[in-house]
């Protein structure tokens, strides 16, 4: 698992530690780095996207950007380093604290972190038609929906029939997954509704129906990357939903617990929603505050606020959160 | 009889239902238009919403009664001596749910055909799925929560109680509604609300004691 991840001079994180659990939420004003986080995992992922000019930070600091993730047990030690020089370009690498002979895992740690995928849902992009194939990925943008969830449906039934089954949790209005064929080769989603069972076809459904689908399908997926950030998986989903977007990854990061048979998924998602945040009371280590100081972010820990247990205790966290005692708001003129 | 029941979750309703029908031993149906939810985590939530809720019930539905039941945490236990006269508990979350509940309940002005709200409230303690573990482990009861909080030690915490009832402490909601709905009907069948007022008497016992009260002489 990755312990932690380091920034220097990477956009607004000039030096910034960012601590991680297998599913970290990252709260905080805008502009101190949330999203900034998911980038850098972006650029690991496709260096040649991200040259120097796209990730250096705005002061002239040095020549140097670097983004080191950090391993924990039973790797600790082993960290992945991609850095961005202003005269080389990029180079990505991994140092070994204990010798690379102690670590037979490290490539494939180092290709797990390169392999990472990060998603910022948008309706518009998920009704989009995809074009069929086989092993097809889910967009960052969830676009591939359809195809995705197509292939699910021929390779692997039984998956497919759990995520109706979620479905029906999630949405009871539907009963089931169906698929148009706009044109030859492309496949579109409609959800069947329960009662009238009345096929709605995907530019007719909701932002938030369709994000939602987006998330229940990244959390069946029969073979997640390593590593995945989404922005904002709360957005245009109604509160009282949320417990089941927290369950779709938890899903992904303990597999274990719902009888899944696959490697944990590390998850960092960003927020700004209180109701989001309120699930997470009881877990105060995966929350990460992000504060603007001076002109850089830094992160810190909710368990790791003093007394957090009896600052806790009585209001939901999001309304605590809002407060401002816990960092992580606004600054006022 | 029609019930609002104020909960976090589907999973809290589907057992604090089969506890009440059990309770009652009539069948009950759920004010459901929209079921009420209050808002995780937090009993400060409750503290403020309850008012709405029951100028709402109260006013513009025909429901028969209100049940509500809040996670103690690591506050004070509800005992049965806080329901004297005057000896309320300020630290009590129960104590003032109570006191909020009478105070709204003076305001609400007669309305022709509407009987007064029937009103239940209960305080898991420390949360509701140590009342699941009825029967189960004996280990598990106020008395020993009480000890704990006393002594500075805690015999047990939300985690390890999720995972005693759930098998995991990041249950989904899926699973956590039916090993709720599980729990509670095994405790009904098999005959357990007994001992589960013996030992959960500030928290369960309160919330049996007001239901019993809806149906005096039964």
């Amino acid at each position: 698992m990755i312990e932690s991840i380091e920034f220097k001079n990477f956009k607004v994180l000039r030096d910034a530690k960012l601590p991680l659990s297998r599913c970290t939420v990252l709260i905080g004003p805008n502009g101190t780095g949330k999203t900034t986080v998911l980038q850098a995992l972006q650029a690991v992922r496709e260096p040649a996207r991200y040259p120097f000019a796209a990730v250096r930070s705005y002061l002239p600091l040095g020549e140097e950007v670097e983004v080191c993730v950090n391993f924990g047990p039973p790797h600790l030690g082993v960290h992945f380093v991609a850095e961005w020089y202003r005269a080389k370009g990029t180079q990505l690498g991994l140092r070994f604290s204990r010798g690379v002979e102690e670590c037979p895992e490290g490539p494939a740690l180092q290709r797990g972190v390169r392999r990472n995928r990060v998603f910022a849902f948008e309706g518009r992009a998920i009704a989009r038609p995809a074009a069929v194939a086989a092993n097809i990925e889910l967009g960052e943008n969830g676009a591939n929906l359809a195809a995705v969830l197509d292939d699910i449906r021929d390779t692997d039934a039984e998956r497919f029939t759990a995520i109706n089954c979620a479905l029906g949790q999630w949405l009871p209005e539907f009963k089931s997954i169906l698929f148009a064929k706009p044109e030859q080769g492309s496949k579109s989603l409609m959800l069947q509704t329960r009662k009238e069972g009345v096929s709605v076809p995907d530019n007719d459904l909701s932002q938030g129906t369709l994000i939602a689908l987006a998330m229940l399908t990244l959390a069946y997926l029969p073979k997640p990357p390593a590593l995945i950030g989404i922005e904002e998986p709360d957005r245009g989903v109604h509160p009282r939903l949320l417990r089941l977007v927290q369950d779709a990854i938890y899903r992904l990061c303990y597999p274990e617990s719902c009888g899944e048979k696959r490697e944990p998924v590390q998850v960092i998602v960003t927020t700004h929603s209180p109701y989001f945040l309120d699930l997470f009371k009881d877990r105060p280590e995966e929350v990460v505050i992000a504060n603007r100081v001076g002109m850089e972010a830094k992160f810190v820990r909710l368990s790791d606020h003093p007394n957090i247990e009896e600052i806790l205790s009585g209001a939901p966290l999001g309304e605590i959160w809002y407060s401002g005692i816990l960092g992580g708001v606004p600054s006022e003129p | 009889m029609k019930v609002a029941i104020v909960s976090e979750s589907p999973a809290d309703e589907a057992a604090v239902l089969i506890l009440l029908v059990g309770l009652l031993q009539q069948p009950i149906e759920v004010f459901s238009s929209p079921t009420l939810r209050r808002r995780p985590g937090g009993w400060t939530g409750v503290l403020r919403t309850i008012p709405t809720v029951l100028r709402h019930l109260y006013y513009n539905t025909d429901a028969d009664a209100l049940v509500a039941v809040l996670d103690s945490d690591r506050s004070v236990v509800h005992q049965a001596a806080h329901d004297a006269p005057d000896a309320a508990e300020p630290d009590c979350r129960l104590c003032e749910l109570k006191s909020e509940v009478a105070r709204i309940r003076g305001f609400l002005r007669p309305v022709e055909g509407r009987q007064p709200l029937k009103i239940a409230l209960g305080l898991a303690v420390p949360q509701v799925e140590a009342w699941y573990l009825t029967g189960q482990d004996p280990h598990v009861s106020e008395a020993a929560w009480l000890s704990g909080l006393l002594s500075g030690t805690l015999p047990y915490d939300s985690k390890s109680l999720k995972t005693k009832v759930y098998g995991t402490d990041r249950p989904s909601l899926d699973l956590e509604t039916r090993r709720a709905r599980e729990e509670a009907e095994r405790i009904v069948r098999d005959g357990k609300l007994p001992l589960l007022e013996q030992l959960f008497p500030g928290g369960f016992g309160a919330l049996a004691a007001d239901v019993r009260g809806w149906c005096p002489g039964q």
